[in-house]
């Protein structure tokens, strides 16, 4: 018997009793549902968690203090010179600034507000493509200056002023009035799930409002990205030298992170998955059922095919494939709800889906693994029968 | 054409032995008609399945087509039933989901034939049993006795060595047995080897020689071409 013919079979006998068949496949059909519906999340999220960490840039790099380190910073370990150092000694370096932050209360005209109060360079601005809305980020002739200027997010400028043209505005922070020099432009993306509220400081001038506070890090970008390990490798050697210090600087890239923030979530993705594939095996499970219900009901259909002709192996197969049919069927159907939910779900967490044709495929093939699988057994019965018993069977 | 030499079946042959058929031996030719008589548990029921090569016989030897089938293995069972044995069931055994059609290309199917080869014969055998415009019914469309015409359809469609009967009017009212008889005479005027089981002797009257079994032997042989004059006596 040919592969098409034991297929139109199958579904006679599907459509014979189309109404148990249907309840039968929505285990199959909700398991694979999930698990589409769920990769496709998954795969979506991380695909724009990694556009988005790409947009920042994977060419960005990191020095800071070791997090092995157990002594607290004294504050001496990063200083201003230093980046001018590294800068001169390592040429793949193309921006590199110092990062202080303290998260403080600012004042403006309308209303206080807690923020990031950041003191930084200008490079800082260039390697993260700040855009400027009003105004200007401050310069390195700012900073010689030491003067009193900073830069803010759109959305702080539009909650201490209530609008965004604040140029030559003040705000005060620990008693200190700072001019306004610039509104940074706010980025559309999904890692600013809240608005980010930062103001930036000329470095020197930050020193100058918190003198006990100290520069945290060193960030710095290069040219080309296949630089980045090499330079950062660089600038903690030369950290090193500088300081005569051994395990206190460490150096991060940001593809590090990327490679970590994209192995969690495809952790997660599994993990969730997994247990939405319970749902497929308890789907088996029932196509299993019904298939050993279908083997008894058809006990004299196999006798007569047997009388007729048939042998073991044609038995087995009609019912494999009946059991397959049946899955693929559930795994079509399923697919078809799970990449709607996907796209239902990504609209309502402002991600876009990401449905392979992997994924598909895979879960196409997992369906019709299952109906093998759980249509073995019923498959197996139904081959072994007697053809005398079963022709008499009633 | 047939020949079973000492042929015997024993159920259960360790613990609890049923002897259900001692020893038979007979010789079919070519075209004959036989009928196969005889009360239950008389061991006819295991002389068709065993002709059927539907079980294989604990003793003796069967040659079907000069061919000895009784030590054959299962999936070899199944090719000599497609290729040489043709059933006739009591009740039909049509599938209720397939037209008359689709019922009459099932040994084909097992035979390997293509689709159209398959269509053609169907209509064939069909056109032969007198429902070539019944072909797209299904069995619950059509009669009992039409039923059993396409049932006879399928066992002739694969040109069997034989064609096995188990009591083809025992579900059937004597007005439809009568045409059905008449099929089979038909059959046999062409050729057809045909095996008949009944335990009505007026069925059985149709047929060349009558083979009378009991307790699992052949009891009495009845040629019935002796007396050419058998149908009006009866009748």
């Amino acid at each position: 018997m040919n592969l098409l013919e034991s297929i139109r079979v199958a579904i006679e006998s599907i459509r014979s009793n189309l109404l148990r068949s249907i309840l039968t496949t929505i285990g199959i059909v909700i398991g694979i549902a999930a698990v589409i519906a769920i990769v496709a999340i998954g795969q979506g999220g991380e695909a724009t968690l990694m556009g988005e960490m790409e947009k920042i840039g994977s060419n960005l790099f990191m020095v800071h203090i070791d997090w092995k380190r157990e002594e607290p910073q004294t504050g001496t370990e990063f200083l201003l010179e230093d980046v001018q150092a590294i800068k001169s000694q390592v040429p793949e370096i193309k921006y590199l600034a110092p990062y202080a932050y303290n998260y403080d209360s600012i004042r403006g005209t309308k209303k206080n507000k807690q923020a990031q109060i950041i003191g930084t360079m200008p490079d800082h601005a260039q390697m993260g493509n700040l855009e400027m809305l009003q105004g200007r980020f401050f310069t390195n002739e700012d900073i010689q200056g030491r003067r009193r200027i900073v830069a803010l997010d759109e959305a702080l400028a539009e909650e201490l002023f209530g609008n965004t043209d604040v140029i030559g505005k003040q705000v005060v922070v620990q008693g200190n009035s700072l001019l306004v020099c610039g509104v940074i432009k706010e980025e559309e993306s999904f890692l600013n799930m809240e608005d980010s509220k930062s103001i930036y400081v000329p470095i020197r001038v930050w020193m100058d409002i918190y003198p006990d506070g100290f520069i945290q890090s060193l960030q710095g970008s290069t040219l080309e990205h296949e630089q980045v390990e090499t330079a950062m490798n660089k600038s903690v050697t030369i950290m090193e030298r500088r300081h005569q210090a051994k395990n206190v600087y460490a150096g991060t890239t940001m593809a590090q992170q990327m490679e970590i923030a994209s192995k969690v979530t495809s952790v997660l993705t599994l993990i969730v998955s997994a247990i939405a594939g319970i749902s497929l095996l308890v789907g088996g499970i029932g196509v299993m059922n019904i298939m050993l219900v279908s083997v008894t009901e058809r006990t004299r259909e196999i006798g007569l095919r047997m009388a007729l002709g048939a042998r073991r192996r044609d038995i087995l197969i009609q019912f494999l494939i009946e059991a397959m049919v049946l899955c693929i069927i559930g795994g079509i159907i399923g697919t078809i709800l799970g990449v709607g939910g996907a796209w239902f779900i990504a609209k309502l967490a402002k991600w876009p889906p990401l449905i392979s044709w992997s994924t598909i495929l895979m879960a196409f093939a997992f369906s019709a693994g299952i109906g093998i699988l759980f249509g073995l057994l019923p498959a197996s019965k139904a081959s072994k029968l007697d053809p005398i018993e079963a022709l008499r069977h009633d | 054409m047939i020949k079973v030499v000492n042929l015997s079946k024993t159920y259960r042959p360790e613990s609890n032995p049923v002897y259900a058929l001692r020893g038979i031996s007979a010789h079919i030719l070519p075209g004959e008609y036989i009928a196969v008589m005889g009360p239950s548990g008389s061991g006819k029921s295991t002389l068709m399945n065993l002709l059927g090569c539907l079980d294989t016989p604990t003793g003796g030897s069967y040659y079907l087509d000069g061919q000895e089938v009784s030590q054959l293995e299962a999936d070899q069972l199944a090719l000599v039933r497609n290729q040489k044995i043709g059933f006739v069931f009591q009740n039909f055994n049509l599938l209720p989901r397939m037209t008359a059609q689709r019922n009459v290309e099932l040994p084909m199917i097992y035979a390997g034939l293509p689709t159209q080869k398959r269509q053609e014969r169907a209509a064939e055998a069909l056109e032969k049993v007198g429902m070539a415009n019944r072909s797209d019914h299904h069995p619950n469309e059509l009669s009992g006795g039409q039923n059993q015409r396409v049932a006879i359809a399928r066992a002739l469609v694969n040109a069997p060595a034989i064609l096995l009967a188990d009591e083809p009017t025992g579900n059937l009212d004597s007005k439809t047995s009568s045409e059905i008889m008449t099929l089979f005479d038909d059959l046999h005027r062409e050729g057809v080897t045909i095996i008949l089981v009944t335990h009505e002797r007026d069925i059985a009257l149709h047929s060349e020689r009558i083979l009378h079994f009991r307790d699992g032997r052949l009891e009495k042989e009845e040629n019935l071409l002796s007396t050419p004059s058998r149908r009006d006596d009866e009748q």
